[in-house]
């Protein structure tokens, strides 16, 4: 980082980037979120299931977040261990309403968490409870149990019910990874 | 005994345990209230959400309540009633056009429902068969009240037991009624037309004109009348029928109608007969020594599960290729598909609450159940590919799902071929001397394998007439001639220069003694010298041995050797009865000297 942009960072007049992941299983409304993320004008109408992955950008308060939206897909799903370096955050986005995959969203989590680009790092992890606005979804504590999310002991988390298509939910999840993003610089 | 130990070991390694398990447990649910078998079960993505259901033929517990059942993850999304025992269910493409949801088809009775988008759409019905016209005799006489209802059951039960063509359903319920109910029966069904159908036993699809995915295919159906049907999927028309020498139970169909296909039918008199387009009846059949319980079609093999807990496959002509013994009895079969990895194998339901899961007779993996698996499916069900559905006997319902990185690794649970076996051999080139040589072989193998054939008669020819000469100038140690069997045999001892020679004379008749015999030596006598060169033998006793021995003397100083012969004559006849060559050995004596 160059005088002149951390002289703008300390001013405030350009935000701090920061890289992040956002995983999870096919159809759990990763894209969705993020898109809800972005500001009115530039959220796209209909979203389609992810190929591969696309580069998402959008701004909270004082962050500028560089979004790795990676497909769920099984047959893609190999890909996401290659951005694990790179990622200073993890977004793990869980459809609350299909209980028969909970084990296959716990079994790709442990997975991530046991990875050696990931395991030693003090990497934020938020989870969003996607869907809770379907009569079939389970709480976020249910969801956080399911997912036996008490055993991280050694990277911040953090667990937010949420109704992407609403936006409900998602800024509390981004103020509290902002605040961690933060926390961890100063 | 070491083919079974061996087994065990091999499941015990193919055997997910608990930590590394390649499979996550989704769902269990003991008390789900399902009661069927893999035939009745269907994964398609009914409402084209991309969420895929599973659809149960439920036959109720004991068999008593049929209901057509609409899984969607673990939860019961529709329940309907069903008029009796469904027989199977599948799940097709029956039109072209979009959007293409597929139609579910579920076998029962004599029909065949058909839903689209969950909700009836279309009753298919077997054709009737022509009533058997002695039962419909009977039924006309009772109708004009000719007959009592009394003897109407003496008689119908008697077409029972000998008629070629069975009763009608009308016919059997009223066999089975109590006296006083017969009379009103008589009265409300005398004027019906008797009705003869049959049920449906099992039921597959077999792809149209296409062999895409999501193309669209005919219903396959197999009757208790031994036939087979093929069912057009937008017209609901007959397109053939087919007849089999016995009751179909499974069914396995492949190819495209419109092309080419193949059919392959299990049936109740254990034999699996195949079909092929064109031909009206079986063009192989295979036959088994037991009854199959399953039959499943993985690539090219037809493994087909025997009352004898075994699993044979065999090709589509019928030839077997390998068989492997289970650890149980088996239930119920299916194919697992794994796309993915194209990988085809076979899962097993054991009575054992093993499931068990082989490659042709490699077994990859065994799953232990909570309770005995009545059927299965694998496939894609809700949004997750590689998905295994279990019903158990106490109507307990068990989803897994295979891991994203499981992989089942051949050898792991190995009982086929040793490794060995699949190892190259370092096999050289083929020399143009060979290829040459083979090109000969097969252009001239007649002519070659002709004189090969003279050569050999020939040989068989020198060979017996060296026999003849060697009989005719008793040229044998062995007498053969009826009046005195004799047999000689002679043993040479010593270093040498001088040796021992012991002639061993036997009389091998039963009870004749044998007199009046000489023994002369025949020798070059600048070689060797014998005390006696000839002397009588004494009387012979049948059975004993005679040991005769006497001296050589080598005189020669060269350590040349050279043979002795040896005659047994009878007094007064100029042919020998007995010969025999002695080599004699170099004396060795003399050399170190
Ligand atoms: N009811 C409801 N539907 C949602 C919600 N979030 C997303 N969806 C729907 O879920 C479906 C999948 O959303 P996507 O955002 O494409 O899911 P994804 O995680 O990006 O999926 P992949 O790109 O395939 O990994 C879409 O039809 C969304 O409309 C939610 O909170 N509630
Ligand atoms: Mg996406």
């Amino acid at each position: 980082m160059g005088l002149l942009d951390r002289l703008s960072g300390l001013l405030g007049l350009r935000k701090k980037e920061v890289h992040v992941l956002c995983l999870g299983l096919d159809n759990s409304g990763k894209t969705t979120i993020i898109n809800k993320l972005k500001p009115s004008n530039a959220q796209s109408q209909d979203i389609v299931p992810t190929i591969g992955f696309s580069i998402e950008k959008f701004k909270s308060s004082s962050l500028s977040f560089t979004v790795f939206d990676m497909s769920g897909q099984g047959r893609y799903r190999n890909l996401w261990e290659h951005y694990y370096k790179e990622g200073q955050a993890i977004i793990f986005v869980i459809d609350s309403s299909d209980k028969l995959r909970m084990v296959v969203a716990k079994e790709e989590l442990d997975t991530l968490l046991n990875h050696p680009d990931i395991k030693h790092r003090r990497i934020p992890i938020l989870f969003f409870a996607n869907k809770m606005d379907l009569r079939d979804a389970v709480t976020s504590v249910k969801v956080s149990q399911l997912l036996c999310l008490e055993n991280i002991k050694d990277k911040p988390w953090h667990i937010c019910a949420s109704d992407a298509i609403k936006g409900e939910g998602l800024q509390e999840g981004v103020d509290w990874l902002q605040d961690q993003i933060q926390g961890a610089k100063t | 005994m070491a083919a079974k130990s061996s087994s065990d070991f091999d499941s015990g390694r193919a055997e997910s345990n608990e930590a590394n398990s390649k499979w996550l447990d989704a769902h269990y649910d003991p008390m789900a209230n399902i009661h069927t078998f893999s035939s009745c079960l269907a994964l398609a993505d009914l409402h084209g959400d991309g969420e895929y259901k599973l659809v149960v033929g439920d036959l109720g517990p004991g068999g008593q309540n049929p209901y057509l059942k609409v899984l969607k993850g673990a939860t019961v999304l529709t329940e309907s009633p069903l008029p009796s025992l469904p027989a199977a269910a599948a799940t097709f493409l029956m039109e072209q056009h979009e959007p293409r949801t597929p139609a579910l088809a579920l076998a029962s009775g004599p029909c065949v429902y058909v839903y689209k988008n969950l909700r009836p759409y279309f009753k298919f019905n077997l054709p009737q068969l022509p009533p058997n016209p002695l039962e419909q005799d009977l039924w006309d006489q009772a109708k004009e009240d000719r007959i009592d209802p009394l003897t109407l059951k003496e008689m119908l039960e008697s077409i029972r037991e000998k008629a070629e063509i069975p009763l009608s359903v009308q016919s059997l319920r009223f066999l089975q009624l109590e006296l006083s109910e017969m009379e009103s029966f008589v009265n409300q069904n005398k004027s019906k037309t008797i009705k003869r159908q049959t049920v449906i036993t099992t039921m597959t699809t077999l792809k149209k004109n296409l062999a895409d995915e999501d193309a669209i295919s005919c219903l396959v159906l197999g009757t208790e009348n031994k036939g087979l049907l093929i069912i057009d999927p937008e017209a609901f028309t007959i397109l053939a029928e087919m007849d089999i020498p016995s009751v179909p139970v499974f069914l396995e169909a492949s190819g495209q109608f419109d092309v080419e296909f193949q059919l392959a039918a299990a049936c109740r008199n254990g034999t699996i007969y195949i079909l092929k387009r064109d031909s009206k009846h079986p063009k192989y059949s295979i036959e088994l020594s037991a009854q199959p319980v399953g039959l499943v079609q993985v690539h090219k093999i037809l493994v087909i599960g025997s009352t004898q807990d075994s699993l044979h496959g065999f090709t589509h002509k019928g030839k077997k290729l390998w068989t492997v013994q289970m650890p149980a009895a088996i239930l119920t079969m299916n194919l697992l598909e794994h796309r993915s990895r194209s990988l085809q194998a076979v899962m097993v339901g054991l009575a054992n609450t093993e499931v068990r899961i082989y490659r042709d007779k490699v077994l990859l993996n065994v799953i232990r159940t909570p309770d005995t698996v009545t059927s299965l499916c694998f496939g894609r069900y809700g949004r997750e590919d590689n998905t295994l559905i279990m019903t158990t006997r106490g109507g307990g319902l068990i989803i897994k799902i295979l891991k994203r990185t499981a992989v089942f690794v051949e050898g792991t649970g190995e009982v086929g071929s040793p490794p060995a076996q699949a190892m190259k051999l370092n096999v050289p080139r083929k020399t143009r001397l060979y290829v040459d040589q083979t090109l000969r072989e097969r252009e001239a193998g007649t002519g070659m394998h002709q004189i090969f054939q003279t050569d050999l008669y020939l040989l068989h020819l020198r060979a017996a007439r060296a026999y003849v000469q060697a009989l005719e100038s008793s040229l044998s140690p062995m007498s053969v001639t009826a009046r005195e069997p004799l047999k000689l045999h002679a043993v040479v001892q010593g270093l040498g220069p001088t040796f021992k020679l012991t002639l061993h004379l036997q009389n091998t008749s039963t009870a004749r003694p044998v007199l009046g015999l000489l023994v002369c030596f025949l020798y070059d006598e600048a070689l060797y010298a014998l005390p006696r060169a000839f002397f009588k033998v004494p009387l012979l006793v049948p059975g004993l041995n005679y040991p005769l021995e006497t001296f050589v003397q080598s005189l020669s100083s060269k350590g040349t050797s050279d043979i002795i012969r040896v005659l047994v004559l009878r007094e007064g006849q100029g042919v020998p009865q007995l010969s025999a060559h002695i080599s004699m050995p170099v004396s060795e004596g003399l050399m170190a000297a």
